[in-house]
């Protein structure tokens, strides 16, 4: 296994384990930063590519994703303290008003 | 080798988030593991990277998210299940994921560089960044512009709540 | 005389037009009654009066210049490859003949509405009406190409309907006016086939390069019987003949002056013209010249017989209309083109008149119509019943008065003439002729003579009409004694040939004027021996012929026989098949369908719609266990 492959395989299971904790956890808090977490894991991928292609593309976006990220967060908090004023709870299962 | 451990400490740092109960403790694991995906990125060359991941996720968005978990103070009752009722099929397929993952990297032969590409520094990153990725980026600030709009709703929202 | 000034004829189609728009905006609701009754009748009456004295001049100018047809393009409506269509207007001696009538006799009527109508709370929209009737009119006779023509045909189709239906709070009066206007429709479609027709063989729609090529002998690529029999339908359609006859006695529904000025002394007529305009096309197609002869005395026939027993003053009127118009179409079928044109002249000068004498009757009788209930109103409204008198002694046949000569003109010609003429022909038409003089006598003499049969308070009542209706009463008195005089047929001449007569024929000219002659004192004199007798008289043949009068008095069933074959089967269809076979279950059922299943599917979907934010998640993380799987597989 190329050192290349070992992080291709680690940015995978950081996605992974980010999105295993958005489904099974009911913290809102908690699933905001398992969102960051698949973000970065995303991010690893990106950079290994760009590293072994020697192509600016996967850093570029790299970049803009942090910027991207940063104002997701600046945005998702507020939400989520509205929600949490809202129904005293963290707990996501009681927002389901938007239910079909 | 220190490559290798400092993966390892990012992946058990990171596993550690699904099962810790209290916020700010999985606060702390993802700091953690953002600060170990720095290292590797300054190990594998990208030091301007490392340099924005430490800045940005660990400087910025997690000293934010730090402050909103002291600022809410709203703790949960100690009988609240921690997780949802999703848990066995959710953990299953992830499970099946991640070892379909690992095969899949471990078979593949995935050169460490390619073949005639040289690695590329911060000046080289910026040349190309500003010439050939203009648009891109005027992309991105137009996803911005749109996230001031979206700000400014919640603000508006939260102001008609207070009355 | 000085030279015509430009634009005559347009400003003489135009004028109504303005008249129209003038009253229709600002005497009607839509402008909210701007105009006092005062004013939209000078304004109705204006543009028709200067229309005429436009016309007047323009035919002065047409006879300075030795009668060379005067064409004056307006406007190029289209050009469509080779072939241009163009608004043009053409005055020669036919159009000049009917634009005269149509502007002369309109200003009467016009006239006399001022009177008639006087008390209408729509008074503004009537002239309005009448006006834009005069517009289209005016384009129909006036038009050079057939789509000018057209258009005025559909037009005056309409001004027709609006003005059946004038008073439509009444149901009835709004069914008339749909009659005739569908009625036509199945005329219309006849004669659009005949123009397309036409236009194939020839390229254009000019109606005088028409008859030029026509009577040069170029019919190549023409079915000459079939265009002419065609242009028929359209003229049965618009002429009350039948088989499409039976809207006009319907269309006695609207005020009594639309009845003089549409439906007996112009619009109707229009078939007649369209006849004589396309002479030269029926000249070459006499197998269609013979329907339209024996179509026409048929209708004159029928018609007389039903307006025997009739007993509304308008009815009897209207069926005599028919008959008349019928007359014409014989005097076409048979070749003799400019006595048919003669005969729509003197028609419309005594049956204006009559129509407007019964209008003015009607008047003194506070609106009732059943000449069973008159009687006796000579003495009360002489001027009426001199004019009405004189007109029914011109529409008779009597010597010297403008009927007679137009009448005994196409009597001689459908049994001496050449092209058509024969001795059956002239028998019906002569009993016709009877039967016409017979029931105008009767009209008359139940309504003016006798003891009066009307209830007390209505006698009390009566009175004779204002100025405005006498006067026009007189002015068209007088034209009906001398409009036989003008010698319409033989001005004609030189641009409609009359047929050539059989020699063999010929010396029986004297015997049958004199048969005519006969034949119409003998009408008047049998009424008057009739209905001027002991009533039992009258009775007494009555019960003899019960059930011809039956059959009569029932127009011979051909509104119930229409009813049977066409309507009910139509309203099944369109019930049956139409409605609840394709509108509701075909087209409602797609629709609904398509509405349940949507509103189906979205029910299932809108199931895995949570509100759960963790079931959504592992949605995206089985979807990403499929695609990987599916890449694995595939890539």
């Amino acid at each position: 296994m190329t050192q290349a492959s070992a992080l291709l395989w680690l940015s995978g299971a950081l996605f992974l384990i980010g999105l295993l904790g958005v489904v099974i956890r009911r913290n809102a808090l908690v699933m905001l930063m398992c969102m960051e977490l698949m973000l970065n894991g995303v991010n690893l991928s990106l950079v290994t590519f760009s590293q072994q292609r020697g192509d600016a593309a996967g850093t570029v976006l790299v970049f803009l994703s942090f910027v991207v990220a940063t104002a997701e967060i600046a945005l998702a908090i507020p939400i989520v303290l509205l929600l949490v004023r809202h129904t005293r709870s963290l707990d996501v299962e009681r927002f389901s008003d938007l239910r079909g | 080798m220190i490559l290798f451990i400092v993966g390892l400490v990012a992946l058990i740092s990171a596993a550690s988030m699904l099962v810790l109960r209290e916020p700010m403790r999985v606060a702390l694991a993802l700091i953690t593991s953002m600060t170990a995906l720095g290292a590797i990125y300054g190990l594998i060359g990208v030091h301007f990277i490392a340099a924005f991941q430490v800045l940005i996720y660990v400087g910025a968005v997690m000293v934010f998210m730090v402050y909103v978990i002291m600022l809410l103070e709203v703790r949960e009752h100690v009988a609240a299940r921690r997780y949802s009722r999703w848990l066995v099929p959710a953990g299953a397929v992830g499970t099946l994921l991640l070892g379909a993952v690992g095969v899949a990297a471990s078979r593949a032969s995935v050169p460490a560089t390619a073949e005639g590409a040289t690695r590329f520094g911060l000046q080289a990153f910026s040349a190309e960044f500003l010439s050939t990725y203009w648009l891109e980026f005027e992309l991105t600030t137009v996803l911005l512009v749109s996230a001031i709009v979206a700000a400014l709703a919640v603000i508006a929202v939260s102001r008609r709540r207070q009355g | 005389m000085t030279a015509l000034m430009p634009h005559t004829l347009l400003l003489i189609v135009l004028l109504p037009l303005a008249g129209f728009l003038a009253n229709g905006v600002f005497a009607t609701a839509v402008g909210g009654h701007r105009f006092s009754h005062r004013v939209a009748a000078i304004v109705g009456c204006t543009g028709p009066l200067l229309a005429f004295a436009l016309t007047v001049s323009a035919v002065l100018a047409l006879q300075a210049g030795g009668w060379t047809p005067i064409t004056e393009s307006v406007y190029r409506w289209a050009t469509i490859g080779d072939s241009s269509f163009e608004i043009a207007f053409h005055l020669d001696r036919l159009s000049a003949i009917m634009t005269l009538v149509v502007t002369g006799i309109g200003s009467m009527i016009h006239i006399y509405s001022t009177g008639y109508m006087h008390d209408d709370k729509s008074f503004g929209r009537f002239f309005a009406y009448l006006n834009l009737f005069l517009f289209f009119m005016l384009l129909l006779v006036l038009g050079r190409s057939m789509l000018v023509l057209f258009v005025g045909w559909e037009g005056v189709g309409l001004a027709s309907y609006l003005l059946i239906g004038f008073w439509f709070d009444e149901t009835a009066n709004a069914a008339a006016g749909r009659k005739a206007f569908i009625t036509n429709r199945v005329g219309d479609a006849g004669f659009l086939l005949g123009m397309f027709l036409l236009y194939r063989a020839f390229g254009t729609l000019d109606m005088d390069v028409i008859n030029a090529s026509l009577t040069a002998g170029q019919t190549a690529g023409l079915a000459a019987s079939l265009a002419a029999l065609m242009l028929f339908v359209g003229a049965t359609g618009k002429s009350a003949q039948i088989p499409l006859y039976v809207w006009l006695p319907d269309a006695m529904a609207g005020p009594t002056p639309v009845s003089a000025l549409i439906h007996a002394a112009t619009m109707v007529t229009a078939g007649v013209y369209l006849v004589a305009r396309m002479s030269g096309l029926f000249m070459l197609a006499p197998d269609a010249s013979q329907v339209i002869a024996v179509i026409g005395v048929l209708t004159a026939f029928f018609a007389a017989t039903i307006a025997l027993v009739q007993t509304d003053i308008k009815k009897v009127l209207a069926y005599s209309t028919v008959s008349q118009l019928g007359f014409m179409f014989l005097a076409l079928g048979v070749g003799a083109y400019g006595v048919a044109i003669f005969h729509v002249v003197t028609h419309a000068f005594f049956k204006a008149c009559l129509f407007l004498g019964a209008g003015s009757v009607i008047h003194a009788l506070g609106g009732e119509q059943d000449i069973r209930k008159m009687g006796g109103l000579r003495k009360r409204i002489p001027v009426t019943f001199w004019t009405f008198a004189i007109a029914t002694a011109a529409i008779a046949g009597i010597p010297g008065l403008a009927g007679f000569f137009s009448k005994d003109e196409i009597l001689w010609f459908a049994y001496a003439s050449t092209s058509g003429g024969a001795t059956w022909l002239w028998a019906l038409a002569a009993m016709t002729a009877f039967m016409t003089a017979f029931y105008m006598t009767r009209l008359t003499w139940l309504t003016f003579f006798g003891t009066e049969r009307m209830s007390p308070e209505v006698s009390h009542h009566v009175h004779e009409s204002p100025l405005s209706m006498t006067g026009v009463l007189g002015v068209l008195a007088v034209l009906s004694i001398i409009g036989g005089y003008f010698g319409i047929a033989h001005f004609l001449e030189p641009m409609l040939p009359l047929p050539p007569v059989d020699p063999a024929r010929e010396h029986l000219e004297h015997t049958l004027l004199y048969l005519s002659i006969a034949l119409a004192f003998g009408g008047v004199g049998f009424a008057v021996f009739l209905y001027g007798g002991a009533v039992d008289r009258v009775t007494g043949i009555r019960r003899a012929f019960a059930p011809v009068h039956r059959l009569l008095e029932g127009k011979y069933f051909v509104d119930e026989l229409y009813e049977r074959v066409l309507g009910r089967p139509l309203v099944w269809f369109s019930e049956r098949v139409l409605l609840q076979g394709s509108d509701r279950t075909v087209l409602d059922g797609t629709l609904n369908g398509l509405g349940q299943t949507a509103q189906r599917a979205a029910g299932l979907l809108g199931r895995v719609q949570t509100g759960s934010l963790q079931l959504y998640a592992l949605f995206v993380l089985i979807g990403l266990a499929g695609a990987l799987l599916w890449s694995w597989r595939h890539v």
